[in-house]
């Protein structure tokens, strides 16, 4: 499977201009190349637990993806965040389980580039860009997930140093985490801690395996048990933590929304090649009014669903407001890949039933309607920007 | 030490598609650096990393064929010069081979140049050993092993049951074929960084000096051939239907 094509690069240069769609086609063909010999042939095997997905996310940073998007200062090679979008569709479509993971590492290193002071960024973003650092995002509690704001972990004052206590649920990277990014409530609102992999007190619980899909991603529970941070671990100001998880999840949407259409590609793709070579009545499928409706819609629905993320990433990258374009790219991306998987799999009947080489694509997609904000929360979110304008 | 490496922006098979007819749809195809190429770049970047220098990558074709020469910079290539020649008026393999000669006397004092066995969409494996005759160098085909000291390159050929070891005194021609080394991938920023390398236009024209070859071949057809998939059967218990398949399978020489 060709990963990027000229679907993309039109989406390129009508977005960001003829100049940028040539530059920047060059880049991301050249990634594709790689991902294609080098990290595809590996997917199936991840899903079936077979492989370890430190392999191909290594690819992705050698390739120095993680890169594209952050300033020159520390390794970063400051493109346009609508490539790096591009670059994590492509990325989605060669093992979704890798790009998430890949993703969340990629939104941590955001949060040290926005947010964090000198010293911060000098001591962690050239680690981070390079890989050689991974990190996690840990939000979620085992009781408050879209209801972030409620959460009960907390981080108490003790004289220079901070006591994070608490429980963090579906924490994508656990385990494998060289620094975790928590979100704990401190008196005076909330507050983000960059915690060493490790600290005594931070403890990883069992890794949850019986997910239906993502399965190459480790996902556990992470417990914070008298975990003793210095203060320097704050990043940012104390009380601006849920403020800052909100924008880190705006960018991150943008970025999830890329994984789906991948994700939706790659199970499309498959499902057109049998279609041009099943034959019934006669005739090819891909032959059949019906199937065409069917290639039809997924083209169609991609394209949107590109398109929506791409706005939302070129009006971050214009400096613009951008939440409710990237939890509607987001939330679309993911109800698309969703449909497009499962027509995937109706296409290929039998055979996309028993097949994990086609039905894991509609097991990753499904994850995506749920984490880094579930669609019904999204659209809550949506609904309420809408009110606000019209207000 | 200063190498010159030629490439050839060739027709990416894997997009290419034929007309009713049969005929490639060559008009518009997507283009890339020849595949055997990337052998060849990596040969040359090996080299300069051994012995220090620059890498001259130096390409006739049109002006899709800047993809080629930023691919082989990103790669390594220190800087780049661009016969430009855009259809029809692109040459034959011969006339190809003069104006490659020519780039690379303009450039002057080089040491080897590098080609790859030949091109991806056609392969004629020509240009290598006529631009070492018009640059009146010895020539090396085929090389599975390159390496250069005390004004020589010494290289190994594969063949049949046998290793030949051939020397030659620099500057000379070699050939490379995809044994020769794994190509490396660039990374992103070497992507990005390929795109502020120097390259210098030439046109084909001002390279039409009185010896200019005569075109000696001419293009009569080009036809896809279809690989029509054999959907062979195989009957038997699951075991006999196996064993005739790993037999079959070896049959094509895919076993």
């Amino acid at each position: 499977m060709k990963l990027f094509g000229a679907e993309q690069e039109r989406v390129l240069g009508s977005l960001y201009g003829a100049e940028a769609a040539e530059a920047y086609g060059s880049l991301l063909r050249s990634l594709s190349v790689v991902l294609e010999e080098k990290v595809s042939p590996l997917s199936l095997a991840l899903d079936q637990g077979k492989g370890e997905i430190k392999v191909p996310r290594r690819v992705l940073f050698d390739q120095g993806v993680c890169r594209l998007p952050h300033a020159g200062e520390f390794g970063g090679m400051g493109v346009s965040f609508g490539v790096y979008a591009l670059a994590m569709e492509l990325a989605g479509a060669a093992d979704a389980s890798t790009a998430m993971s890949f993703g969340i590492h990629n939104t941590v290193a955001e949060a040290v580039a926005t947010f964090g002071s000198a010293e911060q960024k000098g001591r962690l973003l050239s680690a981070l860009l390079s890989g050689k650092k991974l990190a996690a995002f840990a939000l979620t509690e085992p009781t408050s997930g879209s209801d972030a704001r409620s959460m009960h972990t907390t981080a108490s004052r003790d004289g220079k140093n901070y006591v994070i206590d608490g429980s963090k649920m579906f924490i994508t990277n656990a385990g494998e985490a060289d620094l975790y990014l928590v979100f704990a409530a401190t008196g005076k609102g909330h507050g983000a801690f960059l915690v060493e992999g490790t600290n005594p007190g931070l403890k990883v619980g069992r890794a949850l395996k019986e997910k239906l899909g993502m399965r190459g991603s480790h996902t556990a529970e992470v417990r914070l048990v008298k975990c003793l941070v210095a203060e320097d671990s704050l990043l940012g100001k104390e009380g601006t933590g849920f403020d800052q998880a909100k924008r880190l999840l705006d960018s991150s949407r943008i970025v999830m929304g890329m994984i789906c259409i991948g994700i939706a590609r790659a199970a499309y793709v498959k499902a057109l090649a049998y279609a041009k070579g099943r034959e019934l009545f006669g005739r090819k499928l891909s032959d059949m009014q019906i199937t065409r409706e069917k290639v039809a819609n997924a083209a169609i629905e991609t394209s949107a669903a590109r398109l929506l993320c791409m706005h939302a990433a070129r009006l971050k990258d214009v400096g613009k407001p951008y939440s409710s374009e990237a939890a509607q790219g987001k939330v679309f991306a993911a109800e698309m890949a969703v449909r497009t998987c499962d027509a995937a799999v109706q296409l290929l009947g039998g055979y996309g039933y028993t097949s994990d080489d086609v039905h894991r694509h509609l097991r990753d997609a499904r994850l995506l309607t749920i984490g880094e904000g579930t669609s019904e929360v999204l659209r809550m979110l949506i609904a309420s920007q809408e009110l606000e304008r019209e207000r | 030490m200063n190498i010159v490496v030629l490439v050839k922006s060739a027709v990416d098979e894997a997009e290419l598609r034929a007309d009713p007819s049969g005929h490639p749809v060559l008009k518009g195809a997507a283009v890339k650096m020849s595949n055997f190429d990337m052998n060849g770049v990596e040969e040359a970047v090996k080299q300069k990393e051994a012995n220090g220098g620059t890498v001259i990558v130096v390409t006739l074709g049109g002006a899709d064929a800047k993809k080629a020469i930023k691919e082989a910079m990103a790669m390594g290539g220190t800087r780049a010069v661009h016969i430009l020649a855009e259809p029809p008026a692109a040459p034959d393999s011969l006339a190809t081979a003069y104006c490659l000669a020519q780039a690379v006397k303009r450039i002057g004092d080089v040491d080897l140049v590098v080609c790859s066995e030949g091109a991806s969409d056609t392969y004629q494996g020509e240009v290598g050993a006529m631009v070492a005759e018009f640059l009146d160098m010895p020539f090396i085909a085929y090389a599975r092993k390159v390496a250069t000291a005390n004004g020589k390159v010494r290289c190994e050929q594969g063949l049949r049951g046998a290793v030949r070891v051939l020397e030659a005194k620099l500057p000379a021609v070699v050939s490379v074929v995809s044994e020769a080394n794994v190509p490396r991938y660039p990374t992103l920023l070497q992507v990005m960084a390929a795109g502020k390398k120097p390259i210098e236009e030439i046109p084909v024209a001002s390279l039409n000096g009185p010896d200019y070859p005569e075109t000696g071949t001419e293009v009569i057809d080009i036809t896809i051939q279809p690989a029509d998939r054999k959907k062979l059967l195989f009957d038997g218990t699951p075991e006999e239907a196996a064993k005739k398949l790993v037999d079959a399978l070896k049959q094509e020489a895919v076993l």
